[in-house]
Order: structure tokens, then sequence, then C-alpha cells
């Protein structure tokens, strides 16, 4: 039975969770809220804070004041960084489109993770705690870090602060204008820039306090930046973009419910704060106090229009489609094993291109499908005993299907809130496969999903994988230049006049998200075949961003897009892998120097390239 | 004051996207004087103000004010040189009070103009000081369109845009704006007034641009367009309605 002492104590923690993903979730929705960009890189600021805190405690005497010392010296520094990367990089796109923004910090969360691991290496790094820091509290017979009251009393402190700061100073008054319309604030004589530079400045601080602060309990590693933006962004999506007591509100549910959920629950914690974060946005789809999204621009951004390609297109693309078939003549395994999965991640490009581009369905969790895909495969190789032609049409069959019924809830959303549903999908997904051992095999994976014998070479699936990948990317290409195509874009330019004249937006969009959960679950289902076996990588946050870059990097608004960014996605993968150690940072600098250079993509710079030369 | 212009517009053009909204439009705006821009809904007369504010880049021609060529200059930097700009849809800070709302729009007090200060607001909108702790979202049509001119006016312009103030107001209010922009006026406020309602603008107008199709086709004072029975004759046809 769980006693007085065992809740008092799961309350304790749950409040310094709450605490320490208010620091860092704060940060984060006040610069989204001002500047519109989803900082993805916000982790990686926590990430540094860590590292920083940890070389400058270190240094410091070990006592409360030199440890107080280093946090705030840490949070300046931070605040430092953060201006400069709001001043070097962010500044430059803000007003390229909001994914590009996007693409852009993820650029900077993969160079920070390789300067961090050049600077500071692999090894998690502990603080060397003195007695202060190791003292324990006794409550009711049970212990508890007196360093965590020190966090939880730090809640209501900064949240006061920072209350005070955007109530009762002109500064704060102007960030919370610019939340709400900061076209208007400029207008009235108000300089954005200094007001987004000091924005990001203070988001950035408070990153470094929420990441000092993990530092006694835990570790500085090279993992935190992607699981504490993760925790950010559910926080900052359940408590309403850009709210401050939205955040401390979400803080507090999830620090607590992780809490307690470890008790009632202790298999399916994992899960159990995307599913809230799920039924927060399927319940109030602006967040716990998050108002509907302020004004964007005054227009719709000017899309391209999709039309046929052009002959030279076409003949190029039939040239690459003939090299492609002849390739397993002339390749060996190894560049065969990689041309497999260069198709197979052009069938995800597309099939995530197919929702975001003229779908205008964001996902964040794209890889939900393919995982979902490969795990049906799996299943059906080792439960159903099924042979290959099954295991591959149960793949897009149930995530299609899964797509459908989950898809209801995502399509009544839109914009960042519609990519965080689908990213808590995914997160529930990828919990399911990492907890569920008994039906996943857990982190082991599930092994032996081979072939059918007749492609079990590398060449033989290298033309089943060349055969259904472009046949679905074909398929989609052909749907989207249907009149459902028409009808999904219209649905996508303005919702209101779609609806006005008739088209049924939710059912249409509906429609088009589970067909491209299947186009994905058929990649996911290929892959399984081609590896032999099934992970919860698959499913993983860092999958689903490779899609995302792959879609991005090859320009969203052309069909060719996809293609080509999947194609130069994994080729600069593997190419910077093998080449360089450092290929985290080398990868992040191309994605932002492509962001600076080229905001349409690789396709779309290319097509700007040939209507210069061809005056329409 | 010398009657030179404190606004000079020529030759603007500008886009949305590809499409060209503006094909020339050429005026100019002294202090205190009252020009009201006249034109159909989608005659331009809305991004005429958006290109003087900056809010549009003009893609062609040339804007100087207060001796300043302020063509393509960024918003903030417009308004800083004493440019107010309250635009259509008042774009009031919902989540702010009244009083926050005022504070934004505050700039340093300029040379030869008196100081715009929250009383005096006040004093020219009563019905603001009743409501200056109320949040703007909570507030009328007419009390926030009140307040959209007062938090431009804590700027200190020297000329103000106001995008049809009138638009959805009842009577009674829209006697109280003519009755405020009157008091700008004789401040030595310049005005440039974008209108759809005649009566509105011939109370308060000494000049007239008539906008059509994103150009400027006729410009005189308003007595003169009360006379031009031809020009009249194309916004009799607008609608007269109050």
């Amino acid at each position: 039975m769980v006693g007085g002492g065992q809740l008092l104590l799961s309350l304790l923690t749950g409040l310094a969770d709450a605490a320490g993903l208010f620091f860092v979730a704060s940060g984060l929705t006040v610069i989204f809220g001002v500047t519109r960009v989803v900082n993805f890189a916000h982790g990686s600021l926590t990430m540094l804070g860590a590292y920083c805190g940890w070389s400058l405690i270190s240094r410091l005497p070990p006592t409360p004041l030199g440890f107080a010392l280093g946090t705030l010296a840490t949070m300046v520094l931070l605040a430092v960084i953060g201006a400069g990367l709001e001043i070097g990089l962010l500044r430059r796109v803000y007003r390229a489109p909001e994914l590009f923004q996007l693409l852009a910090t993820f650029g900077v969360v993969l160079m920070t993770q390789d300067i961090v691991q050049w600077l500071w290496g692999v090894e998690d790094l502990a603080l060397r705690r003195p007695p202060w820091l190791r003292a324990f509290v006794r409550l009711g017979g049970a212990r508890f870090p007196r360093f965590d009251l020190i966090v939880i009393a730090l809640f209501p402190l900064v949240f006061l602060l920072l209350w005070l700061v955007f109530t009762r100073t002109r500064w704060g008054r102007l960030v919370r204008a610019a939340t709400e319309d900061r076209e208007m604030v400029a207008a009235l004589g108000v300089d954005q820039r200094l007001l987004f530079t000091s924005v990001f400045a203070l988001g950035a601080a408070l990153a470094g306090l929420g990441g000092v602060l993990m530092l006694p309990d835990a570790s500085a590693n090279l993992g935190m930046d992607l699981t504490t933006v993760t925790d950010a962004f559910v926080v900052v999506v359940v408590g309403g973009l850009g709210s401050l007591p939205g955040a401390a509100a979400a803080s507090l549910l999830i620090g607590l419910l992780q809490a307690f959920g470890i008790m009632l629950v202790p298999r399916a914690t994992l899960a159990l704060v995307f599913v809230v974060m799920a039924v927060v946005l399927v319940l109030r789809p602006n967040g716990l106090l998050g108002r509907p999204p302020g004004r964007g621009g005054v227009l719709g951004e000017v899309r391209a229009l999709v039309r046929p390609a052009p002959h030279v297109l076409r003949w190029l693309g039939l040239a690459a489609l003939i090299l492609a078939a002849l390739a397993p003549l002339l390749l060996g395994p190894y560049a065969l094993a990689v041309g497999t999965e260069m198709l197979i991640a052009m069938l995800f490009a597309a099939s995530l291109h197919f929702m975001m581009g003229p779908g205008g369905m964001v996902s964040f969790g794209h890889a939900a499908w393919f995982g979902i895909g490969a795990y049906a495969s799996a299943f059906a190789v080792h439960l159903l005993a099924a042979p290959m032609p099954v295991g591959l049409l149960l793949a897009p069959l149930a995530a299609g299907l899964i797509a459908a019924l989950f898809g209801a809830f995502v399509v009544r959303l839109s914009g960042v809130y519609l990519a965080m549903l689908t990213l808590a999908f995914a997160q529930i997904t990828w919990a399911i496969a990492f907890q569920w051992v008994d039906l996943t095999g857990g982190d082991n994976g599930i092994l032996g999903v081979w072939p059918a014998r007749l492609v079990a070479g590398p060449r033989g699936f290298y033309w089943l994988a060349l055969t259904l990948a472009v046949a679905g990317t074909l398929g989609l290409r052909a749907v989207l230049a249907a009149p459902f195509g028409y009808t999904l874009r219209g649905g996508r330019d303005s919702r209101v006049r779609a609806e006005a004249i008739g088209l049924p937006v939710t059912a249409i969009q509906l429609t088009a998200f589970a067909l491209s959960a299947a186009a994905a679950g058929l990649a996911g289902g290929l892959y399984a075949y081609a590896k032999g076996s099934v992970f919860p990588t698959y499913i993983s946050l860092g999958h689903s961003v490779d899609a995302l870059l792959m879609v991005l990097l090859g320009g969203v608004a052309t069909m060719s897009g996809p293609i080509l960014g999947a194609l130069a996605y994994t080729g600069l993968y593997d190419v910077l892998l093998s080449a360089t150690s450092l290929w985290r940072l080398a990868l992040g600098a191309a994605i932002i120097v492509l962001v600076l250079a080229a905001p349409e993509g690789i396709a779309g710079g290319a097509l700007k390239l040939w209507q210069r030369r061809r005056p329409a | 004051m010398t009657a030179a212009a404190l606004l000079t517009v020529a030759d603007l053009a500008s886009f949305y996207g590809r499409a060209q909204i503006l094909h020339g439009i050429g005026f100019t705006c002294a202090a205190g004087e009252v020009v009201v821009l006249l034109g159909r809904n989608g005659a331009g007369k809305s991004t005429t103000m958006k290109s003087l504010i900056g809010l549009v880049r003009p893609a062609q021609g040339r804007v100087t004010f207060a001796g300043a060529d302020i063509t393509g200059a960024e918003p903030h930097r417009i308004a800083r040189l004493g440019l107010g700009y309250v635009p259509e849809e008042r774009r009031v800070f919902a989540g702010l009070t009244v009083a926050e709302n005022l504070d934004i729009g505050r700039q340093a007090p300029r040379p030869g103009l008196a100081p715009w200060t929250p009383a005096r607001l006040y004093a020219l909108f009563p019905n603001l000081a009743a409501a200056r702790d109320r949040a703007a979202g909570q507030m009328s049509g007419g009390e926030q369109q009140m307040l959209a001119i007062a938090r431009t006016l804590m700027g200190n312009p020297r000329l103000v845009l106001l995008d049809e103030p009138s638009e959805g107001l009842s009577p009674l209010i829209v006697e109280q704006m003519a009755e405020a922009i009157l008091a700008l006026k004789a401040e030595g406020v310049g005005i440039v007034l974008a209108e759809q309602n005649l009566h509105f603008a011939e109370r308060l107008g000494d000049r007239a641009v008539v906008i059509e199709k994103g150009a400027a086709v006729w410009a005189g004072s308003l007595a003169a367009l009360a006379a031009d029975d031809a020009a009249r004759q194309r916004f009799l046809a607008v609608g007269v309605e109050t």
C-alpha cells in the first residue's frame, strides 16, 4: 500500500520535475510567442546551459554561493549565445515560411551536438557534489534531496519574476503586444529586431537555468537536447503557445502526472505524457490557456501551382528511372543496399510531402506511420507466419487504417498544434514499441523479417523496392493531379471558401492523411524486409525529423522536391558519415547554408533558375 | 507652418505577391490638412496606407515624409519619423489593457507639437478613461476604434493615416470620431483619411484623391468634388450609407 510519506515524496518529486520543465518551457513559449519561430534548438540551449554550468560551477568554490554565481553566469552566457543565434541566423529567416525556420533551428541542433561533443567529449559529466548538494531532508520516513526543495522554491519565484517583467515593464508589455500582433507593434515605432533579440536572449537564459539545475540530480549528457526539447514542446503546446501561465500550469500537470504515473502505471510512463497532450489538444485545440493563433501575414503565402512536369523533366525522370533500373547490373551489393534505402526514403519523403505540401498539414511524427508499417510486416511474419506479399500489403493497410482513425482528431487542428498532435501520436507509438516488450521485443526489436526467396538477394530486393517506391510515389502524384488533389489544395489555401462551395474539407484532409500514412507504411514495410529487422528507432523523433529534412531540403512547393530531397539527404548523410567524424556539424551547416541561400529547397531553387533563364 | 507638403507620394506601385494592387498613386498632405482618399472597396486605399507606413514594400514610386525619403523603409523607422497609422481593422492588443495599449504607442515628444499624454487622450475620448484597466479585447468596436487612434497619437505623430475610422460604427460614435479628427487638425496634425462614407469625408476633408483600381484618378478640393457632377456620380454609386 502506498503510504502518506510515499505520496508526499511523489508530490515533491513531481513539483521538482515541474519546476525543471517550466524553466525550459517558459523560455520556449516566450520565444515562440513573439518570433513565431518553433525553436527546435531550445533543447540544445538547455544542453549548452548544462555543460557551461558544469564547467563554471566546477571551477567555483563548492558552496551554495559558488553554485548560485555559476548559475547566474551560465544564464548570462546563454543569453549572449541566444542573442548571437538570433542575430546571426534567425533574423535572416523570419520572412521565410515557418517550416524553414524550423529547418534552420534543426541545423543548429545538429551543429551544437558536435560542438558540445568536441568541447566536452562524449562522457556524461556529473557535478562533484559537495555535502550541501548531497543533503537530504526527512519527510515521513522518506528522504528527499534538499536541492530539489530549492528547485521547487525557484518555480514560483521565477514565475513571479517573469510575470512582473511582463506586466510591469514597458519591455514586457511590448513583448505581450508583439505576441499578439508584431506588425502593428512595428507600425507604432518599435524596433522589432531589438525586441526579438532580447526575447531570444531571455529565452536562452531560461533554457540555461533549466540546464544548470538538472546538473545535481543528473548529469550533462549529449542526449539531453532532444529529450528536453520534446518535453518542453509538450508543455508549451499543452499550456497554449505563447502563454506563460499556460506553461506553468502545463508544467505542473505533466510533472505531477509523471511522478504519480510511475506509481500507478509503471509500464506506460513514456506514453502517459503524450496521451495527456493528445487529450488536451483534442479537447482544447489551442492548449489549456492558449488563444487562437495571432495574426500572421496579411495575406496567405503565394504558393506555387501544381502543373504537369515539363517535358524536359519527364525525359530526365525517365532517363533516371532507366538508369536506376539498370543499376543492379553495374553496382555492387553495398551500393545497391544504399540505393534501396534511398528508394525507401524517397517514398517516405513523398508521403510526408503529400500531406504537408498540398495537404497543408505538417507532421512532426511521420515516422509513426513508417514504424507502424514496419511492425505490421514484422507481425505478419512472426504472428501470422504470412508470406512477404501479405506483409507488404498489411503494412500500408495498417498504417492507413490507424491513420484514418487517429486522423479524425488531427485534421481538426492546424499549424503547430496539428504538428504537435502528430508528434504526440508518434511518441505514443514509439513508447508502445519500446515498453510493450512482450509483443515488440522492446529495444531489442523483432529480428528475422526476411524477404521472399525470389527477392532475397540485394539485386532482387532493389528491383522490388524500385518498383514499389516508384509506383507509390507516382501514385501519390497521380492523386494530386486528379480532382481530389485540387480540392485538397483548395482546402489548404482557404478552408472557409472551400467549405462554402460545398467541399467536405475535413473528409478530404482525412483521406489525404490516411493515404499519406499508407504510403509511409509501405515504405516502412519495405524497410523492415530490407533490414530483416524492426526497431523502435524507426518511430523515433529523429526519424520523423529525417523525413521533414528531406522534404524541406528538396522543397515543399514542387512535386519533385521530396524525391530530390530524399536522394540528396541520404546521399549527403552517407558521404558525410564516412568522410568526417564531425558529420553532424557539416550536415547542420549544410542545412543552414541551404536555408539561407535557397529557401525554396533544391527543387524550388532549380525551378527559379530555370524560370529566370526562360522568361514566361 | 509653411504650406510645404509634409507627405509627398509620387507614382506609388505595390504588389501582393504577383498581383499588382497599386498602379501609380500620387498626392500630398500638409500639416493641419485633411486629405481624403475616396474609393470603393478594393480600390487600393488600404494598400496605399500600408505602403506608406512600410507594411507593404512599394515596388516603385517615391514617398517623402518630413523631408526624408521613406520609400521602402522599415515600419518602425517610418513611425519614428512621426507618421502614425491607424489600421482599418483597428488591431488593438486584445490581451492588454487600455492603458497598456496606450503605452505601446508611446514615443518621445516631438518638437513643435504638444505631447500627448494618457490624460489628454482620456479627455479627448472619455469612453477610454472609464475603461483604462479593461482588456482591449472586451471593448466595443467604437471604443476599440478610439483606442486605436489614441494609441497612435501616443507616438506624437506629425501626420496620421486613418483607414476608414467610421466603418461599422454607430452615428453617435462617428460624430465623436469626427470631432476628434477636427481637434487633431486644429493641433496642426496632418491627416490622410481613407473613406467610403462621402458625408463623413465632406465634413472633414480639405482635399480629396479618388482612387480607382489602384490609381489616383481624380484630385481636388472637396468643394470642387461637390461641384463636379461627373466625378460625384462615380461615388454616389458607392453608396452614401452611414
